[in-house]
């Protein structure tokens, strides 16, 4: 059905590495309090209710309508028996309603100004709120924060965190830490520089703000040549992790700008002397200060849109017999890490996708190693062909989820290549600077397949299971102490996998595709599994003929659906 | 604003412009007014406009103009707007649709691109 195939790799890998979960953080139960249900980003809940015995019998709950059309990237937020979830462009609407039975109990419009979306680059999304204190607090993509009062729904303030009329703008969810709520922003194709920024909760108030390109006289600026780092983007559109017993927040950066590297250093695979700090790195903060801690650069001197940006998840390791603070991130680049989350030392690093941009991580330098002779590197006016992966990565935004039942990792990947050369371009204030050309409409790397679904063991460093996507985008995962994993795809079927053996035990057809990760909650002793659909348009818009067979796969929409037993 | 420039190679492609635009549409009586594009069929500037188009365009329009929003489709200019489609191109470009998302490129990119760039999508033009 629907072209999907499974195909073993060797289930129930062993390993001579055992693992533990990491006792100090959080994780989700009854609530699903956060973007990515723990400070840890682990996307695993403890409940088990629903399980891998019943979960053929899972029924539709209620259903909501997000009253927008595109691109639904919120991951609902419940505290109690409210459930907060964020529509699409905008956001255009948030919702609080009835976790139980779906009624409203308010509903908020932002005023946004109309222009704003001619300075969005890949799609109108929002991908939902952060609740603490009696507040909701979420991004607008014209560059605002603004909080809620999570009773009533009224507005209590609203800050300008950047100017969208020069490219920025904030997709992803804020991160609540202590008395704290903490940003990122986009605008990586339009020559912004990034930056993360926290504000006090009670009033708006800015607490610290650290951008992500030092300025001139800081360490670092030297890695960009001239100017470059003015517009060097190292954007942070992602979203934030937090360890609390280390007090440091984990964000990571965007792609450097534009994608044309000559502009910003060498025009060949010699980074040494402009590898582009801190773009398409890791980065830890002094959640009190905002001071970065320390960095590690995934993809030194970006030339191929691998923004850095994807979620770490926090879970300590237990490795050759020594329990390591690891932080776990698959990239855009193609290679899983393992860092150090202390040190920001790099423990592993493997594809868990077809890459051919480098041979491989050397772990004592740290730094990826290229292909030889500038081969799969664009140049000014030379193309680069057949590049795996391509610019939408191994992996993109779509979150991977941490089971602490299983110790695997669930990732959503794409197998997919390009051809990319870069131009000649002219930096203009809120105007696309890219400086590149590039060609997507290419067949999988691996395969015809364009997406598969990865059950990755972060110890053994290998696959244990894939499940083969036909077309473009696997959402984001979900797991469970019931061992599950619950996903879904492009074609809107949301489906419930045997997260030891990849085996899929239910399926739901919601109509219209799917993105993000499901999230489940329990009230009254019932379990419940909420997932938004609405394919995305930003994305499909330049890929050609693959964008065509996107578009295809499923109607536009905004549903959120909501299931037990 | 358009037109001025490229004026020198007009003479020969302002013909060819009203055939190859909208060949299957009745002409109306204020096609004297409407802008000539000097490039049309001009082979290099076809190939230098998709590789501008790519550039500066692909990004919501699909590489090549292929991709699969219709709104945003340029293959069906000539569908959709007809004998108007020159008119509404330019001006689209020029002034953008900021409420659709489309910026404004006036001052951005020199006339010539502009006209490289049609000159690409007039050749890409769906029938039905």
């Amino acid at each position: 059905m629907n072209g999907i195939r499974k195909r073993l790799v060797g289930a129930c890998a062993v390993s001579v590495m055992a693992l533990t979960s990491g006792a100090a953080m959080a994780q989700s139960g009854n609530e699903w309090t956060q973007y990515g249900g723990d400070a840890a980003n682990t996307r695993y809940s403890t409940l088990n209710q629903v399980n891998t015995g019943n979960v053929k019998d899972l029924k539709v709950a209620w259903v909501h309508s997000l009253g927008t059309l595109e691109s639904q990237e919120s991951t609902p937020i419940i505290i109690g028996d409210t459930m907060y979830v964020t529509s699409s462009t905008g956001p255009r609407y948030v919702f609080a309603l009835d976790a139980k039975t779906g009624a409203r109990k308010w509903t908020y419009q932002p005023e946004m100004p109309s222009d704003y979306m001619a300075t969005v680059c890949c799609g109108l999304d929002n991908r939902g709120v952060a609740v603490a204190n009696g507040k909701v607090f979420f991004g607008r993509l014209d560059a605002k924060l603004e909080a809620l009062d999570a009773k009533t729904g009224k507005r209590l303030w609203t800050v300008t965190v950047a100017d969208y009329k020069k490219g920025y703008a904030i997709t992803s969810a804020p991160l609540i830490v202590k008395d704290l709520v903490i940003t990122g922003m986009a605008g990586g194709e339009y020559g912004v520089r990034g930056f993360v920024a926290a504000y006090k909760q009670s009033t708006g108030e800015q607490v610290w703000k650290t951008y992500t390109i030092p300025g001139e006289g800081e360490p670092g600026n030297e890695t960009w040549k001239g100017d470059s780092w003015k517009t060097g983007a190292a954007s942070t559109w992602g979203v934030g992790s937090y360890d609390a017993k280390r007090n440091l927040v984990f964000w990571s950066t965007s792609n450097a700008g534009p994608w044309g590297a000559q502009t910003r250093g060498s025009d060949s695979s010699d980074v040494s002397q402009y590898p582009n700090l801190w773009s398409a790195s890791q980065l830890a903060f002094d959640a009190d200060t905002g001071k970065i801690t320390w960095g590690y650069q995934y993809t030194p001197h970006d030339a191929w849109d691998y923004d850095g940006i994807n979620e770490a998840v926090l879970t300590d390791l237990t490795i050759g017999g020594k329990s390591v603070p690891a932080l776990l991130h698959a990239d855009r680049n193609g290679f899983f890490y393992v860092l150090n989350r202390d040190t920001g030392k790099v423990v592993a690093a493997d594809p868990f996708v077809t890459v051919n941009w480098a041979t491989h991580v050397d772990l004592e330098t740290g730094r990826p190693v290229e292909a030889p002779n500038n081969e799969k590197r664009p140049q000014l006016g030379k193309w680069a062909r057949n590049v795996c992966p391509n610019l939408i990565g191994g992996k993109n935004w779509s979150p991977m989820s941490f089971s602490k039942q299983t110790g695997l990792v669930y990732i959503p990947a794409f197998n997919m290549c390009m051809d990319i050369a870069n131009r000649e371009e002219e930096y203009t204030p809120g105007k696309f600077y890219l400086a590149s050309e590039f060609n997507l409409a290419m067949g999988g790397a691996t395969g015809s397949h364009l997406a598969e679904f990865i059950a990755w063991d972060p110890v053994a460093k290998k696959k244990v299971w894939t499940i083969e996507e036909a077309n473009m985008w696997a959402s984001g995962a979900m797991t469970t102490a019931g061992g599950l994993v619950f996903y879904g795809n492009l074609d809107g079927i949301f489906k419930a996998v045997d997260a030891k053996t990849g085996k899929v035990l239910w399926q739901f057809r919601v109509g219209t595709g799917i993105t993000q990760s499901a999230v489940t909650y329990s009230i009254d002793g019932k379990q419940y599994i909420a997932v938004v659909a609405g394919r995305l348009k930003g994305p499909p818009s330049f890929f050609g003929k693959i964008g065509q067979k996107m578009m295809e796969a499923s109607p536009e929409g905004g549903i959120l659906m909501v299931f037990a037993l | 604003m358009f037109v001025k420039s490229g004026m020198h190679c007009i003479s020969r492609v302002a013909i060819a412009a009203a055939l190859v635009v909208a060949p299957s549409f009745a002409t109306s009586d204020d096609s004297a007014a409407r802008p000539v594009n000097p490039y049309t069929g001009d082979k290099p500037s076809v190939q230098e406009g998709g590789s501008l188009f790519n550039q500066y365009c692909s990004h919501c329009h699909g590489p090549w103009a292929e991709q699969g929003e219709r709104p945003r489709d340029l293959r069906r200019l000539r569908i959709r707007y007809g004998d108007d489609a020159i008119t509404m191109f330019l001006t689209t470009v020029n002034e953008g649709r900021l409420d659709k998302g489309m910026p404004v490129w006036k001052g951005v990119l020199p006339d010539d691109v502009v006209w490289k760039i049609y000159t690409f999508l007039e050749t890409v033009q769906d029938d039905e």
